[in-house]
């Protein structure tokens, strides 16, 4: 394994524009191309879900904003790309330390939509800072363990990362927010995974976890053990609770082998399900797209999967390997529980669906995301 | 202590856990996969059925509106529940058959009703209403063949109830489903079509205030339609309460005394500018507008010749005739163009150039001072001075007393009426303001226009020595849990700057017309009070009489305004109303309530 890299790269040209162009070519288009037709299902699906709203701006208002995302999203993507991934060893700890001072910020002064203090407003954008937070926390926990590499399999060295991420995840628990911070409980736990955490330590994590489950119930807030305990059983509140996971899967249940087509699935169009376009709107692809819609979505994800698992394993050292790792988490996490919870399999947490769900922050976080997968694959080109 | 190859990692154990990672994640993907089969493939038609027939409905609750009341808190608009007949248009399979049999239960054409299917269709899955209030009969109907109407249902809706049918109909309004140009306006934002808003009266101009939040409902019905869970319920919210300065009393003899006639009469108390009553006949029961209206009938109504709509106060502009002569009067003193004790002579006519302009007796008034003038409403004298006043100083007084311009009272669609200049008269008609033209306006004839509310207006402005209350129907508006959201004060929203002197004059000269003038018959024993009468010539047929009033002299406490449509003569059919509704107004103040019950 090469340890350290002097980078100098045949043919890139001297101006800052022009080294992003020649470093631009070297992109892996077939994420790209996958990516972009992901973010155009869930375009249309906004449209199909939001087009019945009577808003002043018109039925395309949602799909308008969200293309926005999209394209400042792209950008952002390949800006981030065209860096090499290195600097990281310089940003991440500041990096670490904005996020989380902005989610203390949002505890203390965040915007309160639903009962969810989640959101700051910058220059008049509703910004999540949970979301740049999971961003933070890759490039933090790669660089840890890129730098303590040597010394991963001794016990102390893996249980200070679980200090480092317990901080944001709590604090964004209590906006609260329970499935975000899940998420940087995975990113954590398939980083250290691949860092090579011994079994045995496995094993004793596992022990520790149903250990503290007690402790951690006790700091659920009511509606969320509610919604634990609907997940084990949803037909005890077949009104309240309850309601929107049977409704979700009667939805996805109704779309059949071919669905029920863009804009006509019955229950999509009849506004029961709330954030239809954004937490539940697997339901919405399942009954309009039908078993072959979802069919194809889950493979485009897994394709980028893939292709995440393949940059990792080919980085040109171990600092690209763990931010790959944690990318790939990231995305897969919100993929797996958004999807798992539209069908009843996973308690209704509300995560987005990656590239999919409306959302402004999401949708940039998850470009970053894949920037720093391009930017990871390009300097693996060039050793 | 510990073997240190053990501990090294290597690339290719960092490749094997990836590997590791992405054999999970492809277990779990492959969960999810079979999962969306079980879903979706074998269970799915089961739940398409589910989602079909068990259907989730989503309905609305309308919100009862405001109760209103009048000033001693008797209540005069309530709700009761009506039965409406509701479509979920997604729901219908064939609405051409349906119109079809609908129309044999209901009396509604059955182009009407696809008309109607076709605009709801535009929110396929909302049940919306189609026919309000229905008929016992028709539900009985509609119940027996209930199984035949697929996405049919009966609610229950708050309706309206004008408690006493056409009492006080033009102040109180109606309401109706709001028109497609309303739903396009900003003051009624939140509203979808089929809602139910303020027509007219009241109800419109503080429609925002009455008209509640709407709940809403989504329930679980099976494939007959019947609900089987309530699955989310949101209370519909009721408007806030509203109580008007109104004395029903008052209005209700009014009313009766003005049965068969066509016009409109005002009552205000003098020092606050509270409208106690106001009256526009003939009238109509606003009931009618809550059951669906046939475009037949509604056409009947608007179009009638007696625009029974029409609230003849304020929407309604007639030549005022002699009661303009007030203004006249009190532009002449202002501008010195007259002193109290200058002479002019009555021959019965008065002659500019070749023309002649009569008095309207024949045989002259002889020799008039001013108070003379005023009580004897002797045209030529106001011919004489309104044309040493000249059309501009007239215009500008006339304007200053309210005319011409809305009034800002609290009831919609106010006409604003017209006092002519010579810029308006060369923009009309392209023509230069003629001598006679001044002669014509001195005695509120020619171009002049007013509504009653307007001369009104002129008249508490007078009374009041030239301060302007602002004139309103509403005391207060109170909310549900009984707080008073607003309080209206009496306000003086303005000064004419005309001196007090000038007032005593005028009004000294009211007092003479009732005493011993052309408002004799408006007199009423026991109580001194001060009018003018007036009669106006119109293009339409017989003359409009007016009265103009307040009372008592010394310290006036009601004014009153009485104006009677091709009524002939002010002091024969306006001037013996008002003496009727003075004396009623002070045998009522001073002892015999009389119970609101009889009015039913």
């Amino acid at each position: 394994m090469s340890t350290k890299k002097t980078t100098s790269y045949v043919g890139l040209g001297q101006t800052p524009v022009n080294r992003i162009f020649s470093l631009l070519k070297h992109i892996d288009y077939s994420i790209f191309f996958i990516v972009l037709c992901l973010c155009f299902i869930g375009l249309l699906i906004i449209y199909s879900t939001t087009h019945m709203q009577a808003t002043e701006a018109g039925s395309l208002f949602y799909v308008r904003r969200q293309l926005i995302y999209v394209l400042a999203g792209i950008v952002l993507c390949f800006l981030v790309s065209s860096i090499d991934y290195h600097e990281i060893e310089k940003i991440a700890t500041p990096l670490y330390f904005i996020a989380v001072i902005s989610l203390l910020y949002v505890i203390f002064f965040g915007k309160t939509t639903a009962g969810a203090r989640r959101w700051i407003v910058i220059a008049g954008f509703d910004f999540q800072p949970s979301e740049f937070a999971k961003i933070a926390l890759i490039c933090f926990l790669a660089n840890y363990f890129y730098k303590q590499r040597e010394k991963i399999p001794y016990f102390i060295y893996f249980s200070l990362p679980f200090l480092f991420t317990i901080i944001p995840m709590l604090l964004i628990f209590r906006q609260p927010d329970l499935g975000s911070s899940m998420v940087f409980l995975a990113i954590l736990l398939c980083m250290i995974f691949v860092a090579g955490i011994k079994w045995k330590h496995i094993i004793v994590m596992f022990l520790i976890g149903v250990a503290s489950f007690p402790i951690l119930w006790s700091f659920l807030k009511d509606y969320q053990k509610n919604r634990l305990i609907l997940f084990i059983n949803p037909n005890l509140d077949p009104l309240g609770a309850g309601y929107n996971v049977i409704q979700s899967k009667v939805a996805i249940g109704s779309g059949g082998l071919f669905g029920q087509g863009l804009f006509s699935g019955i229950q999509s169009q009849l506004k029961f399900l709330p954030a239809q376009h954004t937490d539940f709107v697997f339901s919405v692809i399942g009954e309009e797209m039908g078993f072959f819609g979802a069919l194809l979505l889950l493979t485009l994800f897994i394709f980028v999967l893939w292709k995440g698992i393949k940059i990792a394993q080919d980085a040109p050292d171990l600092l690209g390997t763990f931010l790959a790792t944690g990318v790939v988490a990231f995305l897969f996490f919100h993929i797996f529980i958004n999807i798992g919870m539209a069908m009843g399999l996973i308690p209704a947490t509300g995560l987005p669906l990656s590239f999919i769900s409306y959302g402004g922050t999401f949708m940039i976080s998850n470009f970053i995301a894949i920037g720093i997968l391009f930017s990871v694959h390009i300097r693996s080109i060039f050793s | 202590m510990f073997n240190r190859k053990n501990t090294q990692i290597t690339g290719d154990f960092i490749k094997k856990r990836l590997n590791d990672l992405f054999i999970m994640i492809i277990l779990i993907f492959a969960i999810l996969l079979v999962n969306l089969w079980y879903l979706q493939i074998i269970k799915g038609h089961e739940y398409e059925q589910r989602a079909i027939n068990n259907c989730i409905r989503s309905l609305e609750e309308e919100a009862p509106r405001g109760e209103v009341f009048d000033k001693d808190e008797n209540l005069l608009i309530t709700n009761r529940p009506a039965v409406n007949f509701t479509v979920i248009p997604a729901e219908i399979e064939d609405y051409h058959s349906l119109s079809y049999q609908i129309s044999s239960i209901i009396p509604l054409e059955e182009s009407y009703l696809i008309n109607k299917f076709e605009q709801l269709s535009q929110r396929p899955f909302q049940a919306q209403t189609i026919v309000r209030g229905l008929e016992k009969e028709q539900i009985i109907a509609f119940e027996e063949q209930k199984y035949k109407y697929k996405g049919t249902l009966l609610t229950i809706q708050p309706e309206r109830k004008y408690l006493y049918q056409d009492f006080a109909a033009h102040v109180l309004g109606y309401v109706n489903e709001i028109s497609e140009e309303e739903l396009q306006s900003s003051n009624y934002q939140y509203l979808s079509g089929g809602d139910i808003v303020g027509k007219s009266g009241i109800e419109k101009h503080y429609d925002a205030y009455l008209r509640g939040k709407k709940g809403s409902k989504e329930v679980e019905v099976d494939a007959l339609g019947r609900e089987i869970l309530t699955l989310k319920s949101v209370e519909p919210v009721a408007g806030n309460d509203i109580y008007l300065t109104l004395d029903s009393e008052l209005q209700l003899y009014i009313q009766e005394l003005m049965t068969g006639l066509r016009g409109a009469v005002m009552v205000s108390e003098a020092r606050t500018g509270k409208i106690l009553a106001m009256i526009s006949q003939p009238g109509y029961d606003p009931n009618l507008f809550n059951q669906q209206i046939s475009i037949e009938k509604w056409e009947e109504i608007s179009q009638s010749e007696e625009n029974i709509l029409c609230n003849r106060s304020i929407q309604g502009v007639y030549p005022p005739g002699s009661v303009f002569k007030l203004i006249t009067a009190i532009a002449a003193l202002e501008e010195g163009v007259v002193g109290l004790n200058d002479r002019v002579y009555c021959p019965g006519y008065f002659e500019l150039g070749n023309l002649t302009f009569k008095c309207w007796r024949e045989t002259g008034h002889g020799t008039q001072t001013f108070r003379d003038a005023i009580s004897n409403s002797c045209n030529v004298f106001f011919y004489t001075i309104g044309q040493r006043l000249g059309i501009d100083r007239l215009n500008h007084y006339a304007t200053m007393f309210g005319l011409g311009e809305k009034t800002a009272i609290d009831l919609p669609g106010e006409l604003s009426g017209l006092v002519p200049s010579q810029e308006w008269k060369r923009r009309a008609f392209n023509q230069v303001w003629f001598p006679g033209d001044t002669i014509n306006l001195s005695i509120g004839q020619g171009y002049l226009l007013t509504t009653p509310f307007q001369i009104h207006n002129m008249l508490c402005i007078i009374t009041n020595d030239g301060n302007v209350y602002r004139q309103f129907h509403v005391d207060r508006i109170v909310s549900q849990s009984g707080q008073v959201i607003r309080k209206y004060e009496p306000e003086i929203i303005r000064k004419v700057d005309v001196s007090a002197d000038t007032f005593r004059v005028v009004k000294e000269g009211m007092k003479k017309v009732v005493e011993e003038g052309t408002g004799f018959n408006a007199r009423v024993e026991g109580v001194s009070l001060a009018g003018k009468t007036g009669t106006a010539q119109n293009p339409q047929g017989e003359n409009h009489g007016w009265f103009v009033g307040f009372a008592p002299y010394q310290n006036p406490e009601i004014c009153v305004t009485v104006f009677v449509e091709h009524g002939g003569d002010g002091s024969q059919s306006a001037a013996p109303i008002a003496s009727d509704i003075i004396e009623h107004y002070f045998r009522q103040t001073s002892g015999q309530a009389v119970q609101l019950k009889e009015l039913q």
